[in-house]
């Protein structure tokens, strides 16, 4: 079968110009024309060779700045390869950035037909779709009002829902299959699938490797402009994390100050980490705020952690795994999963976790608590089984849960009582 | 990168018309949107200019010139659009990154854009340039039908020198102030509200006459005042000017394009 995307030793080169080019037409009159050449040029993307037949679907995964979205724009063609070729064949359709040619004055109707004419559609085609795309959005009654009254997340929906009605014979996504509540999603990724099951050939950007793993035929993975793998995802999502959790391990410092209270963390056996932020004391507190290390099952507890940034870090996230002693993860959190985004953190600080209630059953747990890069390429800091709780909880100790409950007898007939 | 299967050649042509029908419609309902006077806001903006123009200048610049303030609105709307669609282009490049970067997104077409909603402002005021050219005196005649020919040319000379003025600010980021004070310049050095004749010394007559908008304006009042044809050699200049500038500006431009994403 003749193949969707030919990709042949495919090379791209960027330029670092020196900080003191000349950026305005009056500085080039003052000081005349040098420093014009770039300084330095380096290979964002070589020696990328791939072949996908239609009807496949390819992940692309990689840290940032690993050329992901060069290799996006090279196959879509708004950049011009150095190296090699791409070929493509048929119509190219793109889902990124999506809404952003929005207008809040306008009205939904008059938004889907000029996102729908900037996605590829003729006026006509995006007539005839119309109803089709409002109803995807589940906007029927809000169509015609300015879109400054929508919500994000209905935002959001009209935008995929004008973005997934184009009909290409390849389509490039990046990072954007993840808007809307759970329903939406779901549906987004039946349409996916659909796009799949019409012939569309699709190569999928993201730094989430759950939709890679759940999605696509086949991987790829990007480090540094390189092409480290490419099989089934699988494969390629194992080597990947293999690969960041090598890299945490390496960017620990071997012999970092034991400044942590209990003195109980070891580089590299039980705190992992590049150290560039430093979580310096965890404190386990319960409903009143003093320190535990014992609690009934179905008291609160708050963490308490203690942080420093020795420099600037970006959008941190901040994780918290309740591990029992016999290596079952009973419960996860992070501030992304829980809809907050940290800001950009420097020197120290604390950050709380509540758990209303620890509905779990007696026993021995212990407390993980992490901070990772923005998107979890490697962890900053991370202490594994270094803060033991322990629960006490009346009955059985088996299974973890331990939930409020009672037992109640209906509709039988009570021969004796027990007193 | 080769298309194995191009998209048939008429497809692409309803595509980029809707496209830009579309880009220019939205363009215009935002502008006006919210605003009391609505479209004719630019309208009244020039009528007062004239007003004023032919207020001040009656017994002095404008004294020998037959239907002065027809004479100046017919500048001021010219030199109206084409400045604001120069001022548009200059942002093309770099007030689109989205759109530049989109796969499949023809990006030629946003100076087109920029210069069709400028035009759109251009024939909302000509009723009442209608009005000014009857009721001053001047005839319409049948010359009319050949404004449409001298407003194409208009547009792509516009469109021309828009490519390279889009390319132009990817590489210097001033281009726009630049050329706002440029256009500032050239609102004196075209002849919107006086007769060139009467002012120059002869001798310079000649670099007054390099500036192309100083034909397309004589064109337009030929045709819309004097009911005469334009002087075919000045109008051949801007057509050859326009034949020089569009592929070079369109060419410039795509690449401007790459470099623009290129850089970091």
């Amino acid at each position: 079968m003749q193949d969707a995307i030919v990709v042949h030793e495919l090379g791209k080169q960027f330029r670092r110009y020196d900080a003191n080019r000349p950026r305005r037409l009056k500085e080039l009159f003052i000081r005349g024309p040098h420093k014009l050449k770039p300084v330095e040029q380096f290979w964002a993307l070589r020696e990328i060779e791939f072949h996908l037949e239609p009807g496949r679907m390819i992940g692309v995964i990689g840290r940032n700045g690993s050329g992901k979205s060069t290799l996006l724009r090279l196959i879509g063609d708004v950049l011009k390869p150095d190296e090699g070729w791409v070929k493509t064949q048929g119509r190219i359709g793109a889902l990124l950035n999506l809404g952003s040619h929005f207008h809040s004055d306008l009205t939904g109707r008059e938004n889907v037909y000029v996102s729908g004419v900037i996605a590829g559609l003729t006026r006509r085609e995006v007539a005839e779709r119309f109803d089709s795309i409002v109803a995807f959005a589940e906007l029927e009654e809000f169509i015609d009002g300015p879109l400054r009254t929508y919500s994000t997340g209905m935002r959001m929906r009209l935008a995929f829902a004008v973005a997934v009605h184009i009909e290409p014979d390849i389509l490039l996504i990046d990072e954007v299959l993840a808007v809307g509540d759970l329903a939406f999603r779901q549906k987004c990724f039946e349409r996916i699938q659909q796009f799949k099951e019409e012939g569309c050939t699709i190569l999928l950007v993201t730094h989430d490797i759950g939709q890679v793993k759940d999605l696509c035929d086949e991987a790829i993975w990007l480090h540094q402009g390189k092409l480290m793998a490419h099989d089934d995802p699988n494969t390629v999502v194992t080597e990947y994390e293999m690969a960041m959790r090598a890299e945490t391990r390496r960017r620990t410092p071997k012999a970092q100050a034991e400044s942590s209270n209990n003195g109980k963390l070891v580089a590299n056996k039980n705190r992992f980490g590049s150290q560039e932020v430093n979580i310096r004391n965890v404190r386990l507190l319960d409903g009143q705020g003093a320190p535990v290390t014992e609690l009934n099952s179905g008291e609160p507890l708050c963490v308490e952690i203690e942080y420093d940034a020795s420099i600037a870090i970006e959008a941190p996230i901040f994780s918290i795994t309740i591990d029992h002693e016999e290596y079952k993860i009973c419960c996860t959190t992070n501030t992304v999963a829980s809809g907050l985004t940290l800001p950009t953190l420097q020197g120290s600080g604390q950050i709380r976790t509540y758990f209303e209630r620890l509905d779990l059953n007696g026993g021995r747990y212990f407390i993980n608590v992490g901070v990772y890069e923005q998107n979890w390429n490697y962890s900053y800091d991370f202490h594994w089984r270094a803060y033991p709780l322990t629960i006490q909880a009346g009955g059985s100790e088996k299974g973890v849960l331990h939930p409020p409950h009672r037992w109640e007898l209906a509709g039988a007939t009570v021969l004796r009582s027990s007193d | 990168m080769t298309s194995l299967t191009p998209a048939y050649p008429s497809r692409q042509w309803v595509y980029v018309r809707d496209l830009l029908r579309e880009l220019v419609i939205r363009n215009v309902k935002i502008r006006y949107k919210g605003s009391i006077l609505g479209i004719f806001w630019s309208l009244i903006f020039a009528v007062a200019q004239v007003r004023l123009f032919a207020l001040l200048f009656r017994s002095g610049l404008g004294r020998d010139i037959p239907n002065f303030p027809a004479y100046v609105f017919v500048g001021i709307l010219v030199w109206g659009w084409f400045s604001s669609s120069l001022n548009g282009c200059s942002n093309a490049i770099t007030g689109n990154r989205e759109l530049v970067g989109r796969p499949g997104f023809p990006v030629g077409v946003l100076p087109v854009v920029t210069i069709g909603t400028s035009l759109i402002d251009f024939l909302m005021a000509f009723p009442v340039l209608m009005a000014f050219i009857i009721f001053g005196g001047s005839q319409l005649t049948t010359g009319l039908l050949l404004l449409p020919l001298i407003m194409i040319l208009q547009f792509l000379f516009m469109q021309g020198l828009g490519y390279l003025l889009a390319t132009a600010q990817v590489l210097f980021r001033d281009t726009t102030h630049l050329l706002s004070v440029i256009l500032r310049l050239g609102f004196f050095l075209t002849p919107i509200f006086y007769n060139p004749e009467r002012m120059l010394p002869p001798h310079y007559q000649w670099i007054y006459n390099l500036n192309p908008m100083v034909h397309v304006i004589d064109a337009y009042r030929a045709i819309l005042l004097y009911g005469q044809l334009p002087a075919l050699l000045p109008v051949l200049y801007v057509v050859g000017l326009t034949a020089l500038l569009l592929p070079l500006g369109y060419r410039t431009f795509r690449h401007a394009r790459y470099r623009f994403l290129e850089e970091l």
